[in-house]
């Protein structure tokens, strides 16, 4: 019986031991589980905190964006104009979108024009440049 | 003896005048060069710059007065055209970089007269 109790002893001791490497590997995953739980757990308080923080922080981008000089932000278009003008180029220079119709081409031709006319003040190249839009779009559009 | 001095000085301003005409074209390519640079990259001509703001000789009163007028009357808040206003400023921005370059060669060869 003594022996009976040893064996099972030495049997639980071996389950033990035979167990205890498991146990280390089951505990590695249990430490990458709890560490990537709590990387979660400061994600979201961290995306909260931003939501809080995000529209303050906002504003003075914003404010510090008007203070600069405006030239290193502008959003001008870049270079002269083109060789030979496009239909795009036209739309551009009137105002209005590539698919408008001929009364609302003239319309912007009338009214970009009497704001560049050269008689006040305007530059005659600009206001030669406006007639040009207009003829290409009047060409190009059906209605 | 009096000839071989005459013929002398005359080499000498020959050569004087040579040189003085070897620097201005110097210069001048130079800042011709300078020039162009700036057009290539802004990708706006010094002459359409001029056209566009309707400038004939660059003096910065006149560009500045040009500019501002052409600058007000196409912006978009009356209805004008923000593609024209852009160019405005593309010009104007056009013409100081040739002012500057004009300022640099202008230092440029008055040094080289207090050199010579």
């Amino acid at each position: 019986m003594a022996n009976a109790g040893g064996m099972t002893v030495d049997g639980d001791l071996m389950r033990y031991t035979e167990y205890s490497p498991k146990t280390s590997v089951r505990s590695d995953a249990e430490i990458d589980r709890q560490l990537v739980s709590t990387c979660f757990k400061y994600l979201g308080l961290l995306c909260r905190y931003a939501f809080h923080l995000w529209k303050p922080l906002g504003q003075v981008f914003s404010e510090t964006v008007k203070k600069m000089p405006s030239s290193t932000f502008s959003s001008y278009y870049k270079g002269g104009f083109e060789q030979k003008m496009s239909k795009r180029e036209a739309s551009l220079i009137l105002g209005i979108s590539p698919a408008s119709t001929k009364a609302k081409v003239r319309e912007a031709h009338r009214r970009i024009m009497v704001l560049n006319h050269p008689d006040k003040g305007g530059s005659p190249y600009l206001a030669a440049k406006i007639n040009e839009a207009k003829d290409l779009l009047d060409k190009e559009t059906r209605r | 003896m009096g000839v071989q001095v005459v013929g002398r000085a005359f080499a000498r301003a020959l050569r004087q005048e040579y040189a003085a005409s070897q620097a201005a074209a110097q210069a001048r390519g130079r800042s011709g060069q300078e020039s162009a640079a700036a057009s290539s990259i802004t990708g706006i001509s010094l002459q359409e710059a001029q056209q566009i703001l309707n400038i004939s000789k660059l003096s910065p009163e006149e560009i500045q007065k040009n500019y501002e007028h052409l600058f007000k009357v196409n912006d978009k808040s009356v209805g004008g055209s923000f593609y024209l206003q852009s160019k405005v400023v593309r010009a104007k921005e056009r013409l100081d970089e040739e002012l500057s370059i004009q300022k640099k060669e202008e230092k440029q060869q008055s040094q080289q007269n207090t050199e010579t």
